[in-house]
């Protein structure tokens, strides 16, 4: 790299930044005057996996799903308009939204039944998925079978033919132009930031109010739409939809074209779209073997030098810092002061035959600083996960301000005013941390996915509030010089407030923390508990997990203390702390000991979630 | 910031040097220029499974190219090849068209996959450059009604019926399976020897396909055995047929399996050893059948120290008929080209006189049938004049 | 009755080569969380090795039985030292790297393999030797029509004889006992003094002899070799892995015979054109109410 310094330095200033855009934009625009037929044909093809590249990077790069069957939507997008162009004289242009829209359907009918799984077993599925609509297509009399549809007409816009390599050429550059705009608007979005959570950690974005299935789908829709004009212009330009233009390895070349270019980045797609349809060309004159060949041993040396490709999305991140903060207001709950708000009434749960739960009672009072102790696997997690939705109890109420929340999704009980944190503060490492405030305000924002994708005036009025108000919270908590870092450069204690301001971007009436102290030392410790107090006097009720008997004595008005599934004894600090029950609890036991039931795992949903995985004697 | 504009700025300045080193040629497309080398351009499958038939193919052009040299054509200008991959693949396919366009080709032969052929013919013949087709026998080439479509071999339709009259004939079947592979080719030459067969008076007691590659087609052909056929017809191609004959064998399968023409390879009888004795395929008569090819199998033979394959005749015709075509256009234009060939009458070529009806068909293609014998395929039988089934040797 | 013997029969023998492939998925991915593409790859060229030995040895006047045996076992070795080499070069560098960094080295992998071949030894189809004592005519009868060839016995109890073989493996040997110990947690295992390259170097090691063997036993049986074989039959071998819960030894056997059981009566009961179809559908369908598979425990996914 050292050699071309003088290059790069040049290239560096901003006076250079512009002119080298336009120039880049005049090589593009000029591309099909300078270059033969041939080659504006390998840059239409180049130019449509761009598109095709910009859908799969929502799937795979922001949402973190692995999909080795995309060419089925290109497929489903190609034989819808090759079907009603070809068979029944539909005008082309119709076609289009036609053809986008069976493709979103094609997302959707995947995506649906299959987003449960993790992303490995999706990869087989999606696999599968890409051959079970390619065989059907070769096997079915109206797709043509192996012959395949043929396309007699081309577009017509204003009575100039379309099919000509050129016209195509800026044609498919203009739809190139339009989904990039389109993508870039979405994945800057509330949407965008929900796919990157969901990719990021699925069962924590789910915590904090991120809606994860939905956005699952809502990934592999909006993947399927933009494959779908992919597929509407590849049949009127190649004039012929066939199988064997879907197969595996489409789905591979579609996805290495993200992997090369670097997931997430406008100019990594270009990049790689360049050399997964330009290289072949360059090489084709060496011979067929040595051209795969040597593509192979390329790829495998990319790997060593850029892992994460050509050009991965930028390094700092995502939304600029609100020049202005803004309080949200608490919301309105009819609940006066001192009356119970939370309302626990015989939580049980069962894992197995192991009773994690056994008819545990809470009254939490509107306002009121709640304790929960308890010696280490006594279940005080579990009464977490259980309340908030993460599992569901066997048995047993949970009703917040008068409303039952059994059965609600996690999301959905951020909805209704419940935040949580986490052991160990698990973050969104590789987004920035005034990213994870604002996917903290998910579950209070209500732009879709138009609004959001044609940037309309009501979708950026709530993004710019969420901003404010994200500074607001960073500014509550302490973080805001350090808004635009990834969460995972913050220190120990600064993730463990970053995860508070997460939880409290929901603006929730009820805060469950989750040993908030555990690891702090004594300076930490007593900032913490001045952030709690100032929670608390906003009016937010908290219930908080923690070790530290002085903490819990300094911040809660009353104590509960679980053990072995069961509520022991409940009451004021002081009389918790003289119960002998409670001594004998945790006699011998090392309050400082961190490890809770579930250190190591997922939300720590119990023995069955925490079974290691893999290369296991079977069951 | 400033790194990202660094970055930006090295990879735009790198795009664009790609870009632009890209670019190899200049300007518009298609014709000829009246002067320097006439070029016709040769596709054929130089990648994939398919590459051995292609190489034989360019071959064969090649062969063609070189008698047409040392007899002088137009002008005293030379003829060139311009060969591409199609890779059988339509979207390589229709690439290849474009860059043999830009290359000023007059006219095209060659071609092997029917799925890669069609899209092809389709870029050519809106250039409005002729395409004459040497091995794709799928009857929608040259049913869509495109002035500039050519082929020297028959097509499926009349392969089917040579297909079905021998079983149904000659074999006396009256009910036989029908077996392909789910390409272009395999599955058009199947629903048309369905088709015949029902004409015939039979039935179709089977019918499916296999999954090329698979290798174990064992519960496939239980399934066939059980319909009890009386002769079995495979249209795939022959990197299958070997295991396939193997296993029914294997399966004690004792009707005839007759092959299409795309079987007509040694790897059968090497991979399905003494289970390929009595293997028949329907083909077009072999370069060794027909007196006419002797001295091209000759030459090629010396050309290439090899045999030539199946197809190689007829893209040796192919460019043989073109030449002849430009020689009576006296003329290197494509379109005058195109007049020339459809007026062609009884054409001398290696594989027979060569005539096309209006949709550029061949009229009249000669089927045979070859069997394995001693390890080796050997001239089986074919029908006269009359409609009566006599030896093909001759 | 009798044709469902046959499909049985047939499915059980297919379902063999599946279920000691997918082992070799299912062992790395359980390691590493790398789905190894290339691993089809190194079935191909223990293959293509077992052909040249065979090409070589018949007719050299050695009983046929020792050709096999030495064709088998040269072919194991070579995959197994294809797979060492590959661990070592291309994915020990990677295993701190993203994930689909490796799946694009993997893919990497597959096609350098595979056009690597072809380079050296052609894009055609290349016969195998028949080998006497295996063909048909040596068979057990079972019913008026339905035969047990020897060559089939000899796939399905070679198969089953290394599945169990490597399963003591696994839970008995100090190295298994690592290979299980990294597959819990990496981290730990280190601590605990689990030499970790070594033992990720064992698991390809043995994962791709077991392709090779695999491989050899296809050439015999199927006796024709092209460099894309492994392509085909890896994609089937990676859905059993999946099917029986991939990372999980005793779900790749079960997935193995059940992918190959399910697609002869596929091809028998429904038609040969819908055999994948059926087959992914039946995955689709088993996941969606297993999410991990049938033997396969839920797993947490780490990030």
């Amino acid at each position: 790299m050292r050699g071309i310094s003088g290059l790069t330095g040049l290239l560096d200033s901003a006076r250079v930044k512009i002119p080298s855009l336009a120039v880049f934009a005049v090589v593009l625009l000029a591309f099909p005057s300078i270059a033969d037929e041939y080659w504006t044909d390998v840059g239409v093809k180049v130019l449509l996996y761009v598109v095709l590249g910009l859908g799969i990077n929502v799937v795979v790069g922001y949402a973190g799903l692995l999909d080795l069957g995309y060419s089925a939507f290109f497929a489903v997008g190609g034989y819808t308009t090759a079907i009603l162009v070809g068979n029944y004289g539909v005008n082309w242009w119709l076609t289009l939204p036609i053809a986008m829209l069976v493709a979103a359907i094609g997302g959707y009918l995947i995506g649906y039944p299959t987003l449960r799984l993790r992303s490995d077993y999706l990869a087989i599925v999606t696999l599968g998925f890409g051959e079970i609509v390619r065989v059907t297509a070769n096997n079915l009399e109206f797709t043509g079978g192996p012959d395949g549809v043929i396309l007699p007409f081309r577009p017509v816009l204003f009575g100039y033919e379309l099919a000509g390599t050129q016209s195509m050429y800026y044609l498919v550059l203009v739809i190139a132009l339009v989904v990039g705009l389109g993508a870039t608007s979405l994945t800057r979005s509330k949407i965008g930031r929900s796919w990157e959570s969901v990719r990021e950690d699925e069962r924590v974005a789910e915590a904090v109010g991120v809606p994860s299935i939905r956005v699952k789908a809502l990934a592999y829709v909006v993947g399927g739409v933009i494959a779908g004009v992919a597929g509407a212009f590849f049949a009127t330009y190649i004039g012929i939809v066939s199988p064997t233009s879907f197969t595996f390895l489409t789905s591979v070349l579609i996805l290495l074209v993200v992997l090369i270019g670097g997931r997430g980045s406008l100019v990594g797609v270009f990049l790689g779209a360049l050399v997964v349809q330009g290289t072949p060309e360059v090489l084709r004159s060496i011979g067929d073997e040595w051209r795969i060949f040597l593509f192979a041993v390329v790829l495998i040396v990319l790997m060593f030098v850029r892992p994460l490709g050509l050009w991965p999305a930028r390094t700092r991140r995502g939304a600029r810092l609100a020049q202005s903060a803004e309080e949200p207001p608490l919301p309105e709950v009819g609940v006066a002061p001192g009356e119970p708000l939370l309302e626990v009434r015989g939580l049980t749960m069962r894992f197995g035959g192991l009773l994690a739960l056994n008819d545990v009672d809470i009254t939490v009072g509107r306002g009121e600083v709640l304790g929960v102790i308890g010696p280490n696997g006594a279940g005080k997690t579990t009464v977490f996960n259980c309340v908030t939705g993460v599992v569901r109890p066997t048995a047993g109420k949970v009703v917040l301000g008068g409303e039952s929340l059994i059965g609600r999704h996690p999301h959905q009980v951020v909805q209704r005013g419940m935040a949580r944190t986490f052991q160990g503060a698990r973050l969104f490492s590789d987004m920035s941390v005034v990213e994870n405030v604002l996917v903290g305000m998910t579950a209070r924002m209500n732009s879709g996915v138009l609004t959001s994708l044609l940037r309309l005036p009501a979708q950026r009025r709530e993004e710019q509030r969420a901003g404010r108000q994200a500074r607001y919270w960073l500014d509550f908590v302490g973080l805001s010089d350090k808004a635009t870092r990834f969460a995972r450069e913050l220190s120990y204690g600064d993730q463990r407030r970053l995860d508070i301001a997460r939880a409290l971007a929901s603006n929730p009436l009820v805060l469950l923390l989750d040993e908030p102290a555990a690891g702090m030392n004594p300076s930490e410790k007593a900032d913490l508990m001045e952030l709690i107090g100032r929670i608390r006097d906003r009016g937010v009720t908290v219930v908080l997990i923690e070790h530290d008997m002085a903490f819990v004595m300094g911040l809660c008005e009353r104590v509960l203390v679980i053990e072995t599934g069961a509520k022991l004894t409940e009451g004021s600090p002081y009389e918790v702390q003289q119960d002998p029950r409670v001594i004998e609890a945790y006699l011998g036991v090392d309050e400082d000991d961190e490890g809770d039931e579930d250190a190591d795992g997922d939300l720590g949903a119990g023995p069955d979630d925490t079974t290691a995985p893999t290369l296991t004697k079977g069951q | 910031m400033e790194n990202l504009t660094r970055r930006l700025g090295t990879g735009i300045a790198l795009t664009s040097v790609a870009l632009l080193s890209a670019c190899g040629g200049n300007g518009s497309s298609g014709g000829d220029d009246g002067s320097g080398p006439i070029r016709i351009g040769v596709s054929a499958p130089l990648s994939g499974d398919s590459a051995a038939a292609g190489t034989d193919i360019v071959n064969a052009a090649k062969l063609a190219v070189k008698k047409i040299n040392k007899e002088g054509l137009l002008d005293g200008r030379k003829v060139e090849i311009v060969q591409v991959d199609d890779a059988c693949d339509a979207q390589t396919g229709t690439a290849a068209m474009r860059k043999l366009l830009t290359q000023k080709v007059v006219a095209v032969a060659g071609g092997y996959c029917s799925g890669a052929v069609i899209p092809e013919t389709m870029i050519t013949d809106r250039a409005g450059v002729p395409f004459i087709a040497d091995a794709s026998t799928n009857v929608e080439i040259t049913e869509r009604g495109l002035k500039h479509v050519f082929r020297t071999i028959g097509r499926d339709d009349k392969q089917s019926e040579f297909a079905a009259r021998y079983m149904v004939e000659y074999l006396k079947a009256d009910s036989v399976a029908v077996i392909h592979d789910n390409t272009a080719y395999s599955k058009g030459l199947a629903e048309a020897t369905k088709d015949t067969v029902k004409k015939l008076g039979a039935k179709t007691v089977f019918y499916d396909a296999i999954t090329p590659g698979a290798k174990d087609f064992t519960s496939f052909l239980t399934k066939a055995k059980s319909t009890k056929p009386q002769a079995i017809y495979f249209t795939g191609y022959y990197a299958d047929a070997g295991l396939l004959l193997k296993q029914a064998h294997e399966l004690g399968i004792d009707v005839p399996i007759i092959g299409g023409d795309a079987n007509q390879d040694p790897t059968v009888i090497k991979t399905a050893g003494r289970a390929a004795e009595g293997f028949t395929t329907t083909t077009a008569p072999l370069p060794d059948f027909i007196k006419s090819t002797a001295d091209f199998v000759s030459a090629y033979e010396r050309e290439y120290g090899t045999e030539p394959g199946p197809y190689a005749p007829y893209e040796y015709d192919a460019v043989n008929v073109l030449a002849d075509a430009i020689a009576r256009a006296a003329s290197a234009d494509s379109e005058k080209i195109t007049e020339a060939l459809h007026a062609t009458k009884d054409y001398a070529g290696v594989t027979g006189p060569i005539n096309f009806d209006e949709k550029g068909d061949r009229v009249h293609p000669i089927y045979v049938t070859a069997v394995v014998e001693g390890g080796a395929f050997v001239p089986g039988k074919k029908l006269d004049e009359s409609g009566n089934w006599v030896d093909a040797k001759g | 009755m009798n044709d469902f013997l046959q499909y049985t029969l047939n499915g059980l023998t297919v379902g063999a080569f599946y279920a000691l492939v997918a082992l070799g998925y299912t062992m790395v991915y359980g390691i590493i969380r790398l789905l190894n593409f290339a691993h089809g790859d190194f079935f191909m060229v223990g293959a293509f090795l077992a052909t040249g030995v065979l090409s070589l040895l018949t007719g050299s006047g050695l009983p046929s039985g020792l050709v096999v045996v030495v064709a088998l076992v040269a072919a194991t070795a070579a995959a197994a030292a294809l797979g060492g080499v590959s661990a070592r070069i291309v994915y020990l560098p990677l295993v701190k790297a993203p994930k689909l960094s490796l799946l694009v080295s993997a893919l990497g992998l597959s096609l350098a393999v595979e056009y690597g071949t072809a380079l050296s030894q052609g894009t055609g189809f290349r016969s195998v030797p028949h080998i006497g004592f295996l063909s048909a005519e040596h068979a057990i009868g079972l019913t008026d029509g339905v035969r047990l060839t020897y060559a089939q016995l000899g796939v399905i109890a070679v198969s089953l004889a290394l599945m169990i073989g490597l399963y003591l493996y696994v839970t008995r040997t100090f190295t298994g006992t690592a290979m299980r110990v990294l597959a819990m947690d990496q981290d730990a295992a280190r601590l605990m003094g689990v030499n970790v390259e070594r033992t990720i170097m064992m698991t390809f090691i043995i994962g791709a002899g077991l392709a090779g063997t695999a491989g050899t036993m296809y050439a015999l049986y199927y006796p024709q070799v092209n460099f894309l074989m492994g392509f085909l039959l890896g994609l089937r071998a990676f859905t059993a892995a999946v099917l029986g819960g991939i990372g999980n030894i005793p779900g790749a056997m079960v997935g193995g015979f059940l992918i190959g059981l399910l697609e002869s009566y596929a091809t028998g009961y429904v038609a040969g054109r819908w055999t994948d179809v059926v087959v992914f559908g039946v995955l689709i369908g088993v996941l969606v109410i297993r999410p991990s598979g049938i033997l396969g425990e839920r797993v947490a996914e780490r990030v």
